[in-house]
């Protein structure tokens, strides 16, 4: 146990109001630049607007900052909801956080999603939002004490630098022999040294005595989070049950948690089994269908793959029950027990590694040529450990590699190690250098766009052909899905307001493998409705799993069988359940819209989210090199010759690809008119006026953003 | 035999997945099935041949991350 102090600096005693449908209608603000501690109350307009987690967010960050706020100023707001809904046990799924804030890698609004037990306990312990502005020159531990109505402030010294030991060190600090009672929230030295930082949120597992942890790991919100000063935010409560949100309807709830639940004990055996392998089936599926990444996003597939595969993990995960939230379940959160690393601190060391998910896989190997399931576990802890986003870092290694075989940096750049694809160790050694600050791994933390500037400046390479394979679009690099022969998809990624991460659309299978959606209209519309559908998940405080990944076996016969409207319409019951208000499917759409509108307006605010900032690299859209194209050229030239028209006889490799390259980043361009225009949108990419007033967030500062920008109608 | 969603049904030698998906007269475009704890997708159904006595789940939709 490592000799650590904690110094109490500033307390707040509070009395923890009722939970009432869902809500405490109250938020916590913190300041750490001079330890305010306040508490604020939700207005009822607040609440109808923007129904709670990331709408919640995104409001008291619109207050908090100007748009010349940058990551790291003090006024940079932190913000950590979870939703009128989360929290239920009972009902799947119900124990996401949402966190938001200025990205250091976007410079503008981040969100991201994650388990664990955190944004249940804070709300139970009275407060549906935290926000955190300022900033403290040593490090410091917040915690939360709900059970006892206390908000303490610590300095800290000697607590564990990584976040596998700190989640351990601290929940049993401030367990007092209830561990469960206890959700911490860390970064890591990798998160203070990097700009790609995540943030690791705990729960206990009884069966295995241990914290283990989530990742909130989108856009840096771990460096926003280690800049602040912040060691850890701990919160502490007890006694779970279906009645502490206190739901309008228990019986309702019971009824409908239930129905959902049950199904998943009976379909999931017989699907996709996430509560044996998670994510992990989608490796070889998406390695069949093309749409893989190897190779920093050249190609979709690779022999070698199914080494990666769910056959290989489900053996490596410990089994037993692995639920992030109580009761869920899905129960899709698993872990390798007994892990050696080979390398780094603990090289040697047997370590538990929560996970590896699809993305991690497909990030860390894949994508890196990497087919050995135990260097992804191993770069799976480090992140974690150190506070890395393991999509990012996947990424941006990715990128690095193809830098390196392109002959555009070199050793002298890499500081010695020939960054090949494959080489397993040189990207471990990254991980490593990157939550040290030390060497060639302090620029790869950087991220992929600020990678492209200081390759351009610093070593010479050619910034055109790193703006077609640097794979980041609004400076968030892309999640890991080749989207190539998927349009909708392309629009999926480059038209999601925060950046590529598939969480607002993933359109892949209905657009490229079963060709439902072939019109620019219809392509348009399920970029409509899908995001709208995925954003209610963040604003209730919910996973989105239990929707669309456990499918009842009479959805095939729907209308749209995509959507999965029964489960959509257990949702709306859900929701009606808990917070009392009577809604359908179509008031979830409209509870997202309002506040995805709000945030492509913050976008706008900040000094984005124009049509321009919706631009992908031309990797996601079409073969960049030779090689590529080669490799799959029946598809491309019969793309040419019959879709196009194109007379390709007698041209050259380089010709085709020039051809091919015009019509398809003008059928992006297409879909971005197309999309706009169902969003309410100008062509520029901008919400109107009417859109905003049909919304409710006609706000005298929206109206003359609006104005300022040219928006008068 | 062969169990598929739950149903027994013939088996052949040589039976394949599109075979099997041809027979069961299911107009749902599956993209994936299962074989026991094996998945496959579409691009191989012509060439996967089932096992005697295998469990085979049909995937609804893959719905992704």
């Amino acid at each position: 146990m490592p000799n650590y102090d904690l110094k109490e600096v500033k307390a707040l005693d509070y009395k923890r109001p009722d939970i009432v449908n869902g809500y405490s209608d109250q938020t916590l603000y913190l300041n750490l630049s001079d330890r305010k501690i306040a508490i604020k109350p939700v207005t009822e307009k607040t609440k109808k607007t923007f129904i709670g987690g990331k709408g919640y967010n995104l409001w008291l960050l619109w207050n908090a900052v100007q748009p010349s706020t940058k990551w790291n100023d003090p006024e940079n707001a932190l913000c950590i909801a979870a939703g009128p809904l989360g929290g239920t046990p009972i009902y799947p799924g119900s124990g996401k956080s949402i966190v938001a804030t200025l990205s250091p890698t976007t410079a503008s609004v981040m969100d991201s999603n994650v388990g664990g037990y955190f944004g249940p306990y804070l709300k139970f312990s009275g407060f549906d939002a935290l926000e955190i502005q300022g900033k403290n020159a040593k490090e410091v531990v917040v915690f939360i004490d709900g059970v006892n109505q206390k908000i303490k402030i610590y300095e800290t010294s000697g607590l564990p630098q990584n976040a596998y030991e700190l989640s351990a060190v601290l929940t049993e600090h401030f367990a007092q022999g209830k561990p469960r009672n206890i959700s911490v929230v860390s970064a890591g030295p990798g998160a203070k040294n990097t700009l790609i930082g995540c943030l690791n949120f705990t729960w206990y597992d009884a069966k295995r005595k241990r914290a283990r942890y989530k990742q909130a790991g989108r856009g840096g919100v771990g460096t926003v989070f280690a800049d602040k000063g912040l060691k850890a935010i701990v919160a502490c409560w007890n006694n779970v049950t279906a009645e502490t949100n206190n739901p309008a309807d228990k019986a309702r709830l019971k009824n409908v948690a239930k129905l959902h639940s049950r199904e998943i004990v009976d379909l999931d055996p017989k699907q996709n089994e996430m509560a044996k392998i998670c994510t992990t089936h989608l490796v070889t599926i998406m390695n069949d269908h093309d749409l893989l990444p190897t190779h920093n996003f050249r190609y979709g597939q690779h022999p070698q793959a199914p080494n990666l595969g769910q056959e290989v993990y489900r053996h490596l995960f410990d089994p037993g029950f692995d639920g992030c939230w109580m009761g869920c379940t899905v129960a899709c959160s698993h872990g390798i027990k007994d892990f050696v690393p080979l390398t780094g601190p603990y090289k040697g060391k047997k370590v538990f590694v929560d996970g590896p998910e699809y993305e991690t896989i497909a990030g860390c190997g894949s994508n890196l040529g990497i087919f050995d399931p135990h260097t992804v576990a191993e770069m799976n802890f480090y992140c974690d450990a150190y506070g890395l986003d393991t999509i990012s870092v996947g990424t941006g290694i990715a990128f690095v590699m193809e830098c390196f075989e392109m002959g555009l940096i070199n050793e002298t750049h890499t500081g010695g190690p020939a960054l090949h694809f494959g080489n397993r160790l040189g990207a471990l050694e990254l991980v490593h250098q990157m939550a040290n600050a030390e060497g060639f791994g302090q620029i790869v933390g950087q991220g992929v766009r600020k990678m492209k500037a200081i390759f351009a400046k610093d070593f010479g390479a050619d910034p055109n052909i790193m703006q077609d394979i640097g794979m980041e679009a609004k400076g968030l690099e892309f999640s890991e899905y080749m989207t190539k022969e998927s349009l909708a998809q392309q629009g999926g990624y480059g038209l999601a307001l925060k950046g590529p991460q598939h969480d607002e659309a993933w359109l892949i299978f209905l657009d490229m493998v079963h060709n439902f959606m072939p019109t620019f209209d219809q392509k348009a519309e399920a970029l409509h409705w899908f995001p709208m559908f995925r954003t209610w998940f963040g604003l209730c405080g919910l996973c989105k799993l239990p929707w669309n990944d456990i499918i009842p076996e009479d959805n095939k016969d729907a209308a749209e069988p995509a959507k999965v409207i029964k489960h959509v319409q257990w949702y709306a019951d859900y929701f009606s359940a808990i917070t009392g208000n009577e809604v359908g499917p179509d008031d979830l759409i409209k509870m997202s819209e309002t506040v995805y509108n709000f945030q492509r307006l913050f976008n706008l605010r900040m000094g984005f989210g124009r049509r321009r900032h919706d631009d992908i690299p031309y990797r996601a859209v079409g073969p960049v090199t030779e090689d590529e194209y080669e490799s799959r050229t029946e598809r491309y030239d019969n793309q040419l010759v019959k879709t196009y028209k194109v007379d390709i006889d007698g041209k050259s490799t380089a010709e085709k690809m020039a051809t091919l390259r015009k019509h398809r980043e003008g059928q992006y361009e297409k879909l971005k008119d197309a999309v706009y225009k169902r969003r309410g949108w100008t062509s520029d990419g901008i919400p109107t006026r009417k859109t905003a007033k049909r919304l409710g967030i006609d706000f005298t500062e929206v109206i003359e953003l609006l104005k300022a920008n040219g928006v008068n109608s | 035999m062969i169990q598929v969603a739950g149903k027994q049904l013939p088996w052949h030698e040589g039976m394949t997945v599109s075979e099997l998906l041809n027979e069961l007269n299911d107009p749902h475009p599956y993209a994936v099935v299962r074989i026991n704890e094996r998945y496959v997708s579409r691009p191989n159904f012509e060439q996967t041949i089932i096992p005697d006595d295998a469990e085979v789940f049909l995937i609804p939709l893959i719905a992704g991350g």
